[in-house]
């Protein structure tokens, strides 16, 4: 599991490199990668919970931490988060879609098409959900300073 | 009181020369920002801050992904527009990180223009880094995503050389202006194609993990995201032109894989590999 989650990083940071994320926020948005991927982990095989629901609360995790990295370092919360989604997007749901369709098992295609935009789905879910409740927070704080 | 006037009529013209550049200025950061893969309200509130920070009284943007439309109204009411056209969008986000500190820095001190226009500059002409290691990091990417899915160590290997590759052929296509949809029908293709050859000449062991951890070099995550994060802002247009692009690509990368792997079955068989 934790090795597993090593190789979550170290993807995370070499997608890091080809969006050109330098420095401190390089190394910081691969530990949110590899951070992530071990919620997911734990949350599906220790708690034995669902897929999607692992999905959802691990993208809520990953999204927390985007945005406590995001007001350290000052920068832009998408630096963190655009990349520690990335091992978690549903690429291989995408293939076995594609394996399925292409051996002509339209059923099976269809429901892993769907179990796939729902994966993608709630992933956004979570994220959005963290910066809409980040933007409260942050627009209280402004008024109390006012 | 002819003194007061005659403060208000410098201030007015110095405003009736200044709101030009202004104008230009937040244009430019804006198009930097929309240009390396910045969501499409950063790019507006940009623009309005850096107008609002040197006395603009009304500054309003409208930013799709493909074009910028800013309109601004300066102390004497004098109304200025400007719209640019973007044509090329790649994904540099240490330069999106930059042009969002600067003007953060522009709203908290005075800077003046000649330097905020110095700087955006210097921003804009940063460089990715090195191809080497642009192409080195696809391959570990792909390398370490086969692992991350359940492949075998023979299977990374395989998959370290189709990440450079797709990186490579990737760099080269975009040199030549290959349109995006065009490059993910060949990089889903050579996929394919490679773990097609190294699994049935038996360098590798699972077909599916290898090819899965290839393509998560080609799929849309920043365009899903930023599709998402426009739509809630309340950017309805340019959040359904980025999800149809986001759509494209995964539509264009799983006709490139399917493809191959339709035409290998049906000469070689092993639809069931």
């Amino acid at each position: 599991m934790i090795l597993n989650s090593v190789y979550a990083m170290l993807s995370t940071l070499s997608f890091g490199i080809l969006f050109n994320i330098r420095g401190k926020n390089l190394i910081f948005a691969s530990i949110g990668g590899g951070v992530g991927w071990l919620f997911l982990l734990v949350l599906q095989q220790k708690f034995k919970l669902s897929p999607n629901f692992s999905l959802f609360a691990a993208s809520i995790i990953i999204g927390i931490y985007s945005e406590i990295m995001a007001r350290i370092f000052k920068s832009p919360v998408t630096i963190f988060a655009v990349c520690a989604i990335i091992p978690m997007v549903p690429g291989n749901g995408m293939y076995y879609t594609l394996y399925e369709s292409v051996n002509g098992n339209v059923a099976k295609a269809l429901s892993t098409g769907i179990q796939t935009l729902a994966s993608a789905g709630v992933i956004a879910t979570g994220i959005v959900l963290v910066s809409s409740v980040a933007k409260i927070i942050n627009s209280r704080k402004a008024t109390i300073k006012l | 009181m002819c003194y007061n006037n005659l403060i208000i009529f410098i201030k007015k013209g110095i405003f009736f020369m200044e709101t030009n550049r202004i104008l230009k200025i937040s244009a430019y950061a804006g198009r930097i920002i929309l240009e390396n893969g910045g969501e499409t309200y950063r790019v507006e509130e940009t623009i309005c801050r850096i107008c609002s920070a040197f006395e603009i009284k009304e500054a309003d943007s409208f930013v799709t992904p493909t074009g910028i439309m800013i309109s601004v109204t300066d102390l004497t009411g004098h109304t200025a527009s400007l719209i640019r056209r973007i044509n090329s969008r790649t994904v540099n986000l240490e330069k999106i990180s930059k042009v969002n500190d600067l003007s953060r820095h522009i709203m908290s001190k005075t800077l003046s223009l000649d330097y905020v226009e110095n700087e955006l500059k210097k921003i804009d002409a940063e460089k990715h880094y090195p191809e080497i290691i642009q192409i080195l990091a696809a391959a570990s990417a792909a390398g370490f995503f086969t692992l991350l899915f359940g492949g075998s160590l023979r299977d990374f290997f395989v998959a370290l050389v189709i990440g450079a590759l797709i990186k490579t052929l990737s760099v080269k296509l975009n040199k030549m202006q290959i349109n995006q949809f065009f490059i993910n029908i060949t990089g889903g293709a050579l996929a394919a194609l490679s773990a097609l050859t190294c699994v049935s000449l038996n360098f590798a062991d699972n077909l599916d993990k290898i090819i899965i951890g290839s393509i998560m070099l080609l799929v849309p995550g920043l365009a899903i995201t930023n599709a998402i994060r426009d739509t809630i802002e309340g950017d309805l247009v340019s959040g359904v032109s980025r999800a149809v692009e986001a759509l494209f690509i995964a539509g264009a990368i799983a006709v490139g894989t399917g493809i191959v792997l339709k035409l290998w079955f049906m000469n070689f068989g092993g639809g069931n590999l």
